[in-house]
């Protein structure tokens, strides 16, 4: 069975030479839920953007369902993996919700129809139904960080991506974004500081700090363990 | 500050709202071009054309105070500008105002654009009273207005709230930490706020810019709506151009 | 501001003016897409947010007075001519649309004043001025702020020029009037446009994507350039004119001590012949067309 996704050997570095990312390598399989964690600025977010082709690795492979994401293959990528960003905000730019979400199957080939018929079905699932012909300031945050994830979810990708989703979530909203996460089929990987919300979740675990990938095995164990989670930077 | 409040009316269901959006803007536009250029003294077809602006009011169910409120403004900006005219036109001398003089011309330019003015409004009122953002952009690029342009409003709407949100949270960050009296104080803090907004706009148009690319952006926006165009709708407004355009003709002509 | 409502202007001067920025736009919408591409939706979206809420803003000045921004210079410098216009063309249109601020019949004339010979004309001083001053942070403010009250200026000129071709007011008294207003009008923006040049270009030089260029030596023909469409179009209006003694009139007019004096004017009379208000509107297109390409061809030979 193919792997979703499969780093091999990736470095990514910036312009000006900083290195954000070294020597990852790992495997995601069909349906697998991963947490990825690690402290601020140990290249979570750099890591993501690896995944569809935003940034392209300076050495090294990033193979997506089999495909290797290149200029050729970055449109089927896109459609494949959806991420969701950390700020609502930076994806609900259209001036109502249903565009928002429709955008990603206009962008992929839909027709009008199906694309409003799904983005419909997408919103109604997640509770937002009666806000679709609004623009998203109206709407809470919990409903903002929804409505992303509905922009992303509309495509029915086979990796979904989070970057710290659940960053201004009362509990409420932390326990519906939970659930949603263990309904999904597909494979999940979540960035992320909040420990419980994967805690349950997500099965495995990938630890980056300083850019390496230090941990790549179950979640529960690495939870349990104190000194490990201080020595990473994670403890609560 | 919020567009919202403007369009009230986009959702009551009239023949104005049947009408696509692009056939509203046209509308306006014809309406807005007829009034603004009537020749001086032209009062009958001034009167039409109020007369068919108010009925449209009518048809939109736009109240009266609500569309004497929404013209009050520019109204106001258009009296200021055309009350100089009353001043510097050379002519025969009608009154004296201390070193002004109000001259026969100029009183007969500033009835006349007054006059336009006013009536070029109320169809520019009426069509802001019953169409929403997103509808006049759909109106616009249908028109095709420049896709940049039209992208850009797009985008510019969400974004202005945004923007607006993060100068107001500056400000007052700013003004907690420097409590800054005098006029050059605030201002330099205005700069300095409005720089970092500009700072923070530009960042944000960049990861938005990645978000859709995400999504599979391509370089133009999909579009959702096709207003459809219903043989009533072209009728309306063909009928609504003929009277425009007969009112202008009779004007010069009659 | 600048903006004119409707009313004011006439047909030729409307129909000629919606041309000239028509043009205009299509140009720059070409170029813009080409230097841009992709992001070029995203970035002018933001800009033009951030244009309306900066035009929404109050500088105090001191004394009581306070300033609004038009923004037309500080984007010029950000996003260079082709986005600048595409902007400030967006946000006439939503302000003329939605706000009635400026009018819907106008927006022809409103566009070509500020945002086609607003921005145009920015770019245009910048470049001059750097290419004399240099391309150090210092010159590059003081550039940005001269350019701004020569572009505001400007479009005090534009305004005149065409509420006179619209048989309204004589030309000087519109110059007086209008054009000085717009003079003062462009103090306050070029000290707001240095201000915020200086602030961002130390914080963020990487914003600006044509400030940090350096001009090779191209300033003089600009300069040459710029001036050749000046005096074109200062010819022009005066020639625009119905009357052959208009120039005699207006020297008379400057050589008088007090006002008042009888004149014998074009505007004794305002019902005009047929073909006067379109010869005069014809003149007067031809002249913004001149100045726009020159522009356009400063622009374009600099980017080569």
């Amino acid at each position: 069975m193919t792997a979703v996704v499969e780093l091999r050997d990736v470095a990514y570095a910036y312009p000006d030479g900083t290195a954000a990312l070294v020597h990852a390598t790992c495997t995601i399989g069909a349906g697998e839920r991963v947490a990825l964690l690690g402290p601020t600025g140990a290249g979570k977010s750099t890591l993501l953007q690896l995944l569809n082709g935003l940034l392209r690795p300076t050495t090294g492979s990033v193979t997506i369902c089999g495909l290797p994401v290149d200029d050729a293959t970055v449109a089927e990528v896109r459609r494949r993996v959806g991420l969701v960003f950390q700020d609502p905000d930076d994806q609900l730019f259209l001036p109502t919700l249903l565009e928002d979400v429709a955008f990603g199957p206009l962008n992929a080939g839909a027709t009008r129809e199906d694309a409003a018929a799904r983005a419909h079905a997408v919103l109604d699932a997640l509770g937002l139904a009666r806000a679709h012909d609004r623009a998203a300031h109206h709407l809470s945050g919990g409903e903002r960080r929804l409505a992303a994830l509905a922009t992303v979810l509309v495509s029915e990708p086979d990796l979904l991506v989070l970057d710290e989703p659940s960053g201004d979530l009362d509990a409420r909203s932390r326990r519906r974004l939970r659930d949603i996460l263990q309904e999904r089929r597909e494979a999940v990987l979540v960035a992320t500081h909040d420990l419980d919300l994967v805690r349950g979740v997500c099965h495995r675990a990938l630890v980056l700090v300083g850019g390496t990938l230090v941990y790549d095995g179950p979640l529960e164990t690495l939870l349990g363990d104190r000194d490990q989670l201080e020595r990473f930077g994670l403890a609560a | 500050m919020s567009f919202h409040h403007l369009d009230q009316f986009a959702h009551t269901a009239s023949p104005v709202t049947r009408m696509p959006p692009a056939g509203r803007i046209v509308g306006t536009v014809g309406l807005a071009l007829v009034a603004a250029t009537l020749p001086a003294g032209a009062w009958l077809p001034l009167g039409v054309l109020v007369a068919l602006s108010c009925t449209l009011f009518a048809l939109a169910r736009v109240p009266p105070d609500v569309a004497l409120v929404r013209l009050a403004w520019p109204l106001g900006v258009v009296l200021i500008a055309s009350a100089t005219l009353l001043v510097m036109v050379p002519g025969p001398a009608l009154v004296r105002l201390g070193p002004l003089t109000v001259t026969a011309p100029g009183a007969d330019r500033f009835a006349t654009v007054m006059a336009r003015a006013m009536v070029a409004l109320l169809p520019a009122v009426l069509l802001v009273s019953t169409t929403s953002f997103p509808e006049l952009l759909h109106g616009l690029r249908a028109l095709r207005v420049p896709g940049a342009v039209a992208t850009a409003l797009g985008l510019a709407y969400r974004f202005l709230y945004l923007t607006l949100d993060e100068l107001e949270r500056l400000q007052r960050a700013a003004r907690s930490r420097n409590a800054g009296h005098g006029a050059a104080r605030r201002r330099h803090l205005l700069v300095a706020v409005t720089a970092a907004t500009l700072g923070r706009s530009l960042a944000r148009g960049e990861r938005t810019h990645d978000a859709m690319l995400a999504r599979g952006f391509a370089g133009t926006l999909p579009l959702l709506h096709v207003s459809p165009w219903t043989p009533q709708a072209a009728i309306e407004l063909a009928m609504l151009l003929t009277v425009a355009a007969a009112v202008a003709v009779q004007a010069r002509v009659g | 501001m600048a903006h004119i409502p409707d009313g004011f202007l006439s047909i030729p001067v409307l129909a000629g003016t919606a041309g000239a920025s028509a043009t205009a736009l299509a140009v720059a919408a070409r170029r813009s897409r080409a230097t841009l591409g992709e992001r070029e939706g995203p970035l002018l979206g933001a800009v033009t947010a951030f244009v309306f809420a900066a035009q929404m803003l109050n500088f105090p000045l001191g004394i009581g007075a306070s300033a609004h921004l038009i923004g037309a210079t500080l984007v010029a410098v950000l996003l260079g001519p082709a986005a600048g216009m595409l902007v400030m063309f967006a946000v006439l249109l939503v302000q003329a649309l939605l706000f009635q601020d400026g009018g819907i019949a106008a927006l022809g004339a409103n566009t070509l004043n500020m945002a086609v010979l607003g921005v145009g004309s920015a770019t245009v001083a910048v470049r001059a001025l750097r290419a004399m001053l240099g391309s150090r942070p210092h010159a590059t403010v003081t550039a940005a702020a001269i350019a701004a009250w020569v572009s505001t200026a400007l479009v005090g000129v534009a305004v005149a020029t065409e509420l006179t071709l619209s048989d309204l007011v004589p030309f000087t008294t519109a110059l007086t009037v209008v054009g000085l207003g717009h003079v003062v009008v462009g103090v306050a923006e070029a000290v707001l446009t240095g201000m915020l040049v200086s602030v961002v270009l130390r914080a963020r030089p990487e914003l600006f994507v044509h400030a940090t260029e350096r001009t090779r030596g191209h300033g003089w023909r600009v300069a040459a350039l710029t001036g050749l469409a000046l005096a074109v179009m200062a010819v022009a209006v005066v020639a625009a004119s119905r009357q052959p003694d208009v120039l005699d009139a207006t020297l008379m007019r400057f050589g008088l001590t007090g006002r008042g004096a009888p004149v014998a004017t074009p505007f004794a009379d305002y019902r005009s012949p047929v073909g006067g208000p379109w010869v005069a509107g014809a003149i007067g297109v031809f002249a913004a067309l001149l100045v726009t390409w020159g522009i356009a061809l400063g622009v374009v030979r600099r980017r080569s």
